[in-house]
Parts: structure tokens; C-alpha cells; sequence
């Protein structure tokens, strides 16, 4: 019996932007049933790999591959069984909570009826069953709920995550944190970015750090941290972070 | 260290300089960055249209220099008639102009006296074109030795200012007042119908002949030396400049007074809690035209059928898209009637013969703004969704097509609706020529509409009930593209008319509608690959931010 193919395969990934590199020369490997982390500083070029990955962008040169399937030629392929929660909303504001997420599961070829159910019993579950308010009012911790659970409605294989805690409450993240783990003990991957480094270093089995369009570092998390150091103390110590505000006199 | 000094002049001058420079800026950004044929193209229509104008003003300009004595007696009518189109036009076509983001600027500690300049100063984007007429208005008095010549340059210039003035604060207190109303759940199509009808009646009035003594006595008021315009006229003209000064100098300070008081209103409003969804999560009562919503998907398998039912209920939510639906049918109606009846009250000119399809085909063109022009306009960044999930752009372009399609169907039932409640005899053969006319020219209308979604897209927003930006340049693109894309609608008119034929206007009718299809066709197909191509480009377009001034 064969192995399945990693989640995520990427080789020599670029992204150029006029004669900047966003993303430069990638190479990552993640395994299927992972919960793998991918850190950097602010600018790094984290959503400029997922977006690449989910096919938003088109890379400048290298190889993707998903679930064992290339992109972009198997394109409509990759999409049906991947979940997206993106850094921005990509809600539309003039449906309620409900209607989008019919919209979305119908997207994914559910049956109208079947949308229908798993939308209500989501927002059920994400405390967002405020009947007929439209997406337009909802706070932005609400927006990453409802595109989490936009994200899970058609059951996929892979999740790509871009700082999916962001703005949201803690009972919303610890409901969200036990939602993936679940997943990813089923089978799932789950690829996310974040800046909240308590919150991979909960969750993550692996995870790569990415500066200035390049991996610095990549492994198993504890490998990572030696046992002693936070990931934290390894992320600041990857990244040569430096206090830099002693500059700022006038402050 | 003490904060910079924002009491001086010089200081308030650094703050309106840094407004406009941020502005100028996110604008540079835009034009010169990934859109530079969405720049060429604007640049192209604004040139077109301010050139029409200018020319104008140069006849202006003749008019007045020519005119002798005369044109004395001209210059009040004259200027009423700029100060209407200045106030008027902006309300009446929903495109009120750029204007301040309050929501931005308003975290920073800039005297509210300061935004309030600069929102004044934006005025001049809604009605640039009167500038060029009143250039043409002082050029030609300059000329004209009866008035003074070119020694009279002083008293002419200074008028011409301060009637400028005038209308630009009034125009300031008019647009903040209007958008709070209209910002309103449910007064705004109301009050879109109020200001159509006030617009329109006068003319419907003057072409039914029911009330010409009262127009002549409307336009003998230009005359009336109390309104600013006579004030500013006789100002310009001389003879009793003083009396005129002193007139046009109370309304302009009225006009301030106006102006700032419906800026501070404006400024003090919750647009957020105006538009609030006012609903108790207990009643939980079906959504209103739900069966409506639901119909495409009883007919139509998804993804087509989602995307359809998902356009009908946003666009049916979208303040803005209502308000131009409804200008479609009812604005519609009222501005071609009285062209249909014409000066003698008949009805047998080749308008109110066809009277149906030239207003059904009205409300097609208008709708294109907020629809099928701009496909992905209201989406913004949401129109990644389209692009990350498993069905083809030319699915979601399609969908997008069938729900414009659904309302120029119900616009054109509307405008039936609406004709027949103002006793226009229409044959039922006439009803089932418009509806059929106008999906033929839709047809050709979508098929451009799809490229130019892909290649010039525009966020919209959709909170926004006005049109941003210079209308000059959407009446700019409608002088330039539709009358091609109207040409094979044309034809079958002019074929019936030549012939004196139904069946030479049903046949090229037909083959209008054939060709349409496949040009509708090799559209889609151009759209679909240029959407693949320039995606990111296309997605950039759309979740761009703006500067300090909102323009959509």
C-alpha cells in the first residue's frame, strides 16, 4: 500500500513583485494529518505563500502541489477539497451569516438542502445565528468565525488558515483551536499563519519560519525548541530581531 | 515636546495640503500602477467630455461677445440656468461628486472649519462643465465693449467668483444634507422619487402645455433682482453693480452658513446606526421576496444557480444599485415623456411611437453602472471568493449576466407598469417589442460589460448611495460605447422605418439577436481568459483602499 502524498508539496517557489522577491525560492514539505505552523516577521511573505498556494496569485516560478494533485492544472481539484480562512474577508457583505454559508456549501457541490443544515448547525456551534443581520454588521471577530466555519462546511482535507485568531475573542479561539485539532485527528491538515505564538506552539507539530521571502527554518516544534526555549526565544533569535527603538530619542 | 501649531494659518495650510497630498498620492498609486489602460481609458472619456463643454464655452463665449446689448438680458437666464444644472444634476444622477472619508480623517485633530473648506473645494467635481460655460460667460463680457470691456475686468472676475462661491457652498450643504437622508433605511427611494418628479415635472408641464405662462414667468424671475443669479448678473454687467454686489454677497454668506451647519450635521451622524438591521432574533420572519430569490435555483443547477440567487439578494440590498432601479423606471419615464409628446402634445413622433423600448432600453444603459459594467464592483476583495472556490469564471460571469438580466426584465415591467399608471396608451404589441428589444440589447451591452469588468474593475461602495468621481466620466463612457452597442437595435428600427415593414424589423431583429449571442459569446470567452491572466491585477483593483477623499 502506497503512502499518500503530503499535503503540501512546494518546490522553488518565487513571487516577484517589480524587482522585489515577496517569495524567494520556498521549498516546504508537509505531511498528511499535520498541524503545521508557518511563522515570520510582519512583510516576510506568509499570505503571499498562501495565496499562491490557493492559487490567488500566480507564482513567478516553481512547483506547487496539493493533496497529491498540481497546481494550477488541477485547479477546480485542488479547490473542491481545500478550506480557506483568509487574512481578508472575503465575506459578502450583503447576505446574512446563513445565506453565505449556503452559498459557499452549494459552491462546494452540496445539495441545496444539505447547505442549507450545515450552515444552521454551524452558526449554531460559532454563536453567530443572529437571524437576518447582514454580514456588513458583524464585528471582525465575527467575520473570522463565520470564515472559519465557511471553511469547514464542505468537510475538506486541507485547511489554509491566515491568521485565523485575529480579532477573535478567547471563547471563539478555544473553540475554533478544539474544532482543527479534531480535524486534523480525523485526517486533516491544517496549514495556518499566525502571529499569536502561544497559540502554534499549542497546536503545531511542525512548523517553518519564514524571513524575507526565505525559510530559515523548518522541523518538528520540538526539535525546534531544544527542549529550553519558548518558541518565542527561537522565533526572535531565527529572525535577528534587535531593539531598535533606542533610536527613537524623541520618544 | 508641544504638538505642531495647527492655529496658524500656516499650520491649517499644512493640513489641507497634506489632505490633498495623500489624496493625490492613493490616486498616483492607482493610475500609474497596475490599471494603466483603465487610466488611458478614463483620461480618453474625461477628454471627450470636458472637450464637448469647452466647446460649449466657446460658443458662450461668442454668444456674449457678439450679442451687443442683448447680452445683458442673456447673462441672468443664463446664469439660473448653470445655478440649477450646479445643484440639480448632482442629485439627480446619484453622482454627487468626491468627497471627505470622514471616517478616515476624522481620528486626526483637524478643525472641523478645515474639512469643511476642503469638502467645499471638492465641489468643483461635480460640475467642472459650469466652470468651462462661465469662462466662456466672462470671456465674451470681457469682449463686449457695451460692458465695459476689458476695464470692466475687475467687476466681472470678482462676480463671476463670488456667484462661484455660492454655488459651491450651497452645493456643500445640499450634498451633506442629501446623503444623511439618503443614508436613511427608508426614506432614500422616496426621496429619489421626490427629486426626480420636481426635476421632471417642470418640463413635463411645459411640453403637455399645461402651464407654459408659469415657466415664462419661472425664467422672467431670472430677472428678479432678490435671486442670487440677478444679483450675480448685474454685478458682472454693471448698472447698479452695487445693488447686484450686495445681493449675490447676502446669498453666498447665507449659502456658508448653510453649508457649515449640514457639514457639522453631517459630521455628527451615525450612518452605521441608520442603517442597522432592525430586526428582534426572536421573530425570525422569512425574508421578504424569497421566492423570488429562490426561483433561479429551480430552474438552474449550481454553481450557476448560487451565484445567480446570490447576486439577486445583494444587489437587492445594496443602497446604492436601489437607488439607480428605481431612477431606471421612474426617471426614465419622466424625462422621455415630455421628449415624446413634444412642444404640440402629440404623439406621433418616432419617440413616443417607440416609447416603451427607448425608456426600457434608458433603464438598461443606467443599470449597467451598478451592475454588468462593473461586475465585481460591489464584491471588492469578497470577489476573491469567485476565484477560490471550484467553479469557472466564466460560471460566476454568467451568473452575474442571468441576475442582471432577471432585473432589466423586472425594470422593463416597471417602466410598463409605470407608462400605463400615466394613462400612455400602449399597445400589447409594443409591451412584447420592448421586451424583446431590450434583452437584444442587452445582450450586446453584458457582452462588453463582461470585458470591461475584467479589465477596468472598480470597487464600489456599496454603502455610498451617490456616485463619487466626476459623472462626466460614466456619461462620458455611455457617449462613446453604447451608441456602437445600441447600432444593431438601431438597425431594426431604421430597417421598419425604411420599409415600412414589421416583419424587415422582426427579421433583422432576429439576426441583431443571433449576432449578439455570438458576440456575447467570443466576450465571455475573451473575459474569461483575461480574467485568468490578469487575476491578480483584477483583485488588487478591487481591494484597493482609498485616500482621504472617497471617489466611489
Amino acid at each position: 500500500m502506497t503512502e499518500p502524498s503530503p499535503a503540501i508539496v512546494v518546490r522553488g517557489l518565487r513571487k516577484v513583485y517589480g524587482n522585489k522577491a515577496a517569495v524567494d525560492g520556498v521549498n516546504l514539505t508537509v505531511p498528511r494529518g499535520c498541524f503545521f505552523g508557518f511563522l515570520g516577521p510582519n512583510g516576510a511573505g506568509k499570505s503571499t505563500t498562501i495565496r499562491m498556494l490557493t492559487g490567488l496569485v500566480p507564482p513567478t516560478s516553481g512547483e506547487i502541489e496539493l493533496l497529491g494533485l498540481r497546481m494550477p492544472g488541477q485547479e477546480t481539484e485542488i479547490k473542491q477539497r481545500i478550506g480557506l480562512v483568509p487574512d481578508e474577508s472575503l465575506l459578502f457583505d450583503r447576505l446574512t451569516g446563513a445565506e453565505f454559508l449556503e452559498f459557499v456549501g452549494r459552491m462546494y457541490g452540496l445539495d441545496r438542502a444539505v447547505a442549507r443544515d450545515r450552515g444552521r448547525a454551524l452558526l449554531d456551534v460559532f454563536k453567530l445565528n443572529e437571524n437576518r443581520k447582514l454580514i456588513a454588521e458583524y464585528s471582525k471577530g465575527m467575520r473570522k468565525r463565520l470564515a472559519m466555519a465557511a471553511a469547514l462546511i464542505h468537510h475538506p482535507d486541507l485547511f489554509l488558515m491566515d491568521e485565523p485568531f485575529e480579532g477573535v475573542d478567547a471563547v471563539g479561539a478555544r473553540l475554533m483551536k478544539d474544532i482543527l485539532l479534531d480535524q486534523v485527528r480525523r485526517g486533516a491538515t491544517i496549514f495556518l499563519t499566525s502571529h499569536v505564538l502561544e497559540v502554534v506552539e499549542r497546536l503545531c507539530d511542525r512548523v517553518a519560519i519564514i524571513q524575507e521571502g526565505r525559510i530559515v527554518t523548518e522541523g518538528a516544534l520540538a526539535d525546534l525548541r531544544g527542549g529550553a526555549e519558548s518558541l518565542e526565544e527561537v522565533f526572535v533569535r531565527v529572525v535577528g530581531a534587535e531593539r531598535e527603538f533606542a533610536k527613537l530619542d524623541w520618544l | 515636546m508641544a504638538p505642531p501649531d495647527i492655529s496658524t494659518g500656516r499650520g491649517r495650510v499644512r493640513m489641507i495640503a497634506a489632505i490633498l497630498r495623500a489624496q493625490w498620492l492613493s490616486m498616483r498609486g492607482f493610475r500609474l500602477g497596475s490599471s494603466r489602460r483603465g487610466a488611458a481609458l478614463s483620461l480618453g472619456i474625461a477628454f471627450a467630455w470636458y472637450g464637448f463643454w469647452a466647446m460649449l464655452g466657446l460658443m458662450v463665449e461668442e454668444a456674449m461677445a457678439g450679442s451687443g446689448a442683448q447680452a445683458g438680458t442673456l447673462l441672468p437666464t443664463g446664469l439660473l440656468l448653470v445655478f440649477l444644472y450646479w445643484q440639480l444634476a448632482p442629485l439627480v444622477s446619484a453622482s454627487m461628486g468626491a468627497s471627505l472619508d470622514l471616517r478616515k480623517l476624522l481620528v486626526y485633530p483637524v478643525p472641523h472649519r478645515l474639512l469643511f473648506r476642503v469638502e467645499v473645494l471638492l465641489r468643483l467635481t461635480t460640475c467642472a462643465e459650469m466652470l468651462l460655460l462661465l469662462a466662456g460667460g466672462v470671456a465674451g463680457l470681457l469682449r463686449n465693449s457695451l460692458y465695459g470691456g476689458w476695464t470692466a475686468a475687475p467687476r466681472l472676475l470678482s462676480g463671476a467668483l463670488v456667484f462661484v462661491a455660492f454655488n459651491l457652498l450651497l452645493a456643500a450643504g445640499l450634498r451633506c444634507l442629501v446623503e444623511r437622508l439618503l443614508a436613511r433605511k427608508h426614506i432614500r427611494e422616496a426621496l429619489v422619487l421626490f427629486l426626480v418628479l420636481a426635476v421632471a415635472t417642470p418640463r413635463l408641464l411645459v411640453s403637455t402645455g399645461r402651464a407654459p405662462r408659469s415657466l415664462d414667468e419661472m425664467f422672467a424671475a431670472a430677472h428678479f433682482l432678490p435671486c442670487p443669479w440677478a444679483g450675480a448678473a448685474r454685478w458682472m454687467a454693471g448698472g447698479g453693480w452695487v445693488a447686484g454686489a450686495a445681493v449675490l454677497a447676502a446669498w453666498t454668506l447665507a449659502a456658508w452658513a448653510f453649508g457649515r451647519w449640514q457639514f457639522e450635521r453631517s459630521l455628527r451622524f451615525d450612518a452605521q446606526a441608520a442603517r442597522a438591521t432592525e430586526i428582534d432574533p426572536a421573530e425570525a420572519k422569512p425574508v421578504r421576496l424569497e421566492w423570488l430569490f429562490r426561483l433561479p435555483g429551480s430552474l438552474l443547477r449550481d454553481p450557476l444557480a448560487a451565484i445567480v440567487e446570490k447576486e439577486l439578494r445583494s444587489l437587492s440590498r445594496t443602497p446604492r444599485f436601489r437607488l439607480v432601479f428605481i431612477m431606471g423606471f421612474s426617471f426614465g419615464v419622466l424625462v422621455w415623456l415630455p421628449v415624446a409628446i413634444g412642444q404640440q402634445g402629440r404623439l406621433d413622433s418616432a419617440v413616443a411611437q417607440n416609447f416603451l423600448a427607448v425608456v426600457s432600453v434608458y433603464a438598461l444603459t443606467l443599470l449597467g453602472q451598478v451592475s454588468y459594467w462593473n461586475a465585481f464592483g460591489f464584491d471588492r476583495s469578497a470577489a476573491q471568493v469567485y476565484f477560490s472556490l471550484p467553479a469557472p469564471v466564466s460560471t460566476t460571469l454568467a451568473g452575474k449576466n442571468l441576475a442582471a438580466a432577471l432585473f432589466i426584465l423586472l425594470e422593463i415591467g416597471l417602466v410598463t407598469a409605470a407608462s400605463l399608471l400615466l394613462r400612455i396608451r400602449i399597445p400589447v404589441a409594443k409591451i412584447l417589442e420592448a421586451f424583446l428589444v431590450t434583452p437584444v440589447a442587452a445582450l450586446y451591452l453584458l457582452a462588453i460589460g463582461n470585458l470591461s469588468s475584467v479589465h477596468y474593475p472598480r470597487a464600489m461602495n456599496p454603502e455610498r448611495v451617490s456616485q463619487g468621481g466626476a459623472a462626466g466620466r460614466w456619461q462620458g463612457l455611455v457617449f462613446l460605447f453604447f451608441p456602437a452597442a445600441l447600432l444593431p437595435v438601431f438597425l431594426a428600427y431604421l430597417a421598419r422605418a425604411v420599409f415600412d415593414s414589421q416583419t424587415a424589423f422582426y427579421g433583422v431583429l432576429a439576426f441583431a439577436a443571433l449576432l449578439g449571442a455570438v458576440v456575447y459569446r467570443i466576450a465571455m470567452d475573451s473575459a474569461v481568459e483575461a480574467a485568468g491572466r490578469r487575476r491578480e491585477t483584477l483583485l488588487a483593483e478591487l481591494s484597493r483602499g482609498e485616500g482621504p477623499v472617497a471617489s466611489e
